[in-house]
């Protein structure tokens, strides 16, 4: 009953999409809209099998999927470090975190140029850009989590005589945990958005050259298609994620299970 | 009690003036797609798009375009583009009337849309771009570039001199690797020695041969002619094609008077483009001025670059740049005399 109950979930979600599918390519065949600038779901889906079948799709999906991964892992990495750091160690976070934040602030484009500078065009510059992409979120995630931790709980394990090891993994880790993995998941989306910019970089191959690709020659259908390819791409990703890390919060009683 | 919950959370069904806000809702979105799928022009209007570099930079910052077009009751809306791609799919989406961009663009807007048209051309500047390699580089020649990196802007007019230089020198095209970069981004890898070699333009061009001393390995000439061209869209030319005749005849004044003024013209443009006056001015002096209708020979030249792109696979389909020229109503009269 639950999987029945998941699924019909996962249907209403495909019934916005598919609706607004299937009313602009009516409104494309009886002439109502111009099919040039947006491309009808039948041009689009050809444009889709088209690049499936000569093996295209996949060699651009591969490609960004690797630069992504990489760069998520080498972001989260370093988020959670300096997170935990910054959050424990007052000086640090004095010394450090105002930098960060205004770092924070500098959009992924802005990086390109000074990253070919520093670390040319091979795939050492694409995945750094992805990490630093990733980085904020988990920072800034990991960072607040752990300052805002309830001091009672903290009290409650020194009245238990938990040492530093234990107060750390029996409440600091389950306190920490769900704001970790929001910022996880915020820089897996982040690390798809920094990707695009990462393939300005040189890149002859991967979902972001695929778009930029397509507005530089006027192939419409290529540019949705390589934002469809994103998009399912993207959630596949979340998904993964989401399967991986629930049971690190299997424990949680959320209101979001009674709804 | 948990299965309450969804219920409790749901809004009860309203009778009230729910309706009548959905309706407007409806009708706001259709209104908007309705715009964006035509966007607007005022009657007495030409919406023209421009590059920080060119002739319609010079012609915008002289207002003399408005004044010519003044008696027409005309007014003159400008926007600016960082490239010839999304100024021409600006045109063939019907967001603006006019616009110019160098060779390779147009190819692809044609292809993409048959409203398309080249109202005019400058003549070749084959000395307004180059491939370039570091002074100290030990490449010396073209066919010393197989099996190097070489950057470039994809499907640009660098692309097929490129094309051409490596077809001369007798390189395979996949005997060299490419680095599709944008001008800024491929100046940063040059700089760094990333690249071995980049093909560029003006005023890009100028600029990197006085910053890094690099040498010019082959440019334009006998290869590409590098033209510049007018550009409009058939429903445009079709309704207003005196506002584009008065447009062609502003332009060639502004030409005029800057080949005889070329540091004014670099002083004007420097700010805007961000590269010192005096680069500018080595950059100005390889451009060539006039406007003037599309002749034979200009239709062969750009038709050479429309296969040479089709040829690569960047094209989807062959086209005949012929079918997207428009002919002036004073030179058509003229033709028709002609063949009487």
């Amino acid at each position: 009953m639950p999987l029945l109950r998941r699924g019909g979930r996962a249907g209403l979600g495909l019934l916005l999409p598919l609706v607004a599918a299937i009313g602009w390519e009516i409104a494309v065949a009886t002439g109502a809209a111009s099919g040039r600038l947006l491309p009808p779901p039948s041009r689009i889906g050809a444009t889709l099998w088209e690049l499936a079948v000569s093996g295209d799709l996949w060699l651009h999906v591969e490609a960004t999927l690797v630069r992504v991964g990489l760069g998520f892992l080498c972001g989260a990495a370093a988020g959670i470090i300096a997170g935990a750091l910054v959050a424990t160690i007052p000086l640090l976070r004095w010394l450090v975190d105002p930098s960060l934040q205004a770092l924070r602030a500098v959009p992924s484009l802005a990086w390109v140029p000074l990253f070919i500078l520093w670390f040319g065009i091979l795939e050492t510059p694409k995945v750094l850009l992805i990490a630093v992409g990733v980085f904020f979120p988990v920072y800034v995630g990991v960072s607040g989590a752990i300052a805002s931790v309830d001091r009672k709980l903290v009290e409650v394990g020194r009245i238990f005589r938990l040492s530093r090891l234990a107060l750390a993994r029996r409440i600091l880790l389950p306190a920490v945990l769900p704001a970790t993995l929001v910022g996880l998941r915020t820089g897996l989306g982040l690390g798809f958005l920094f990707v695009v910019a990462a393939e300005l970089m040189g890149a002859s191959e991967g979902l972001g050259y695929l778009l930029v690709d397509g507005q530089q020659f006027s192939k419409p259908d290529q540019i949705v298609a390589a934002i469809i390819a994103f998009a399912l791409v993207g959630k596949a990703a979340d998904m993964a994620l989401l399967t991986l890390t629930r049971p690190l919060t299997r424990w949680q009683d959320t209101v979001r299970d009674s709804l | 009690m948990t299965d309450r919950m969804p219920r409790a959370l749901a809004l009860p069904p309203s009778d009230g003036p729910a309706p009548n806000r959905r309706l407007l809702l409806s009708a706001g979105l259709g209104l908007a797609a309705a715009a964006m799928l035509r966007p607007a022009r005022a009657a007495g209007s030409i919406r023209i798009g421009y590059q920080k570099y060119g002739s319609l930079v010079l012609l915008k910052g002289r207002g003399s375009l408005e004044t010519a077009l003044q008696p027409l009751g005309v007014t003159v809306a400008w926007s600016e583009f960082p490239s010839g791609p999304p100024l021409l799919e600006a045109l063939n989406a019907g967001a603006i009337d006019f616009g110019s961009a160098g060779e390779a663009p147009p190819i692809f807007a044609q292809a993409a849309s048959p409203e398309l048209r080249y109202v005019a051309t400058e003549p070749p500047a084959p000395r307004g771009e180059a491939i370039l390699v570091p002074k100290d580089s030990p490449v010396r020649s073209v066919a010393d570039l197989r099996g190097k990196t070489i950057a470039l802007n994809k499907g640009s007019n660098v692309h097929f001199l490129l094309v051409r230089a490596l077809a001369q020198a007798g390189v395979p095209y996949d005997g060299v690797k490419l680095a599709f970069l944008a001008p800024a981004d491929a100046n940063a890898a040059f700089v760094r020695g990333s690249v071995d070699a980049w093909a560029i333009w003006d005023p890009y061009l100028a600029a990197a041969e006085r910053a890094t001393g690099a040498r010019v390995l082959a440019d334009g000439q006998g290869l590409a002619p590098n033209r510049q061209f007018y550009l409009s869209r058939r429903g445009f030319t079709d309704s207003s094609p005196e506002i584009v005749s008065a447009v062609l005849k502003a332009i060639g004044e502004v030409d005029a008077w800057a080949e005889g003024h070329a540091d004014a013209v670099a002083a004007e443009l420097a700010p805007a483009v961000g590269i010192p006056a005096p680069v500018l001015g080595v950059a100005l002096g390889r451009l060539s001025y006039g406007v003037a209708p599309l002749d034979a020979a200009a239709v062969a030249d750009q038709q050479k670059v429309a296969d040479a792109f089709h040829g690569l696979g960047l094209l989807p389909r062959p086209i005949r740049v012929a079918d997207a020229v428009w002919t002036q109503p004073e030179r058509r009269a003229e033709n028709r005399a002609e063949t009487r």
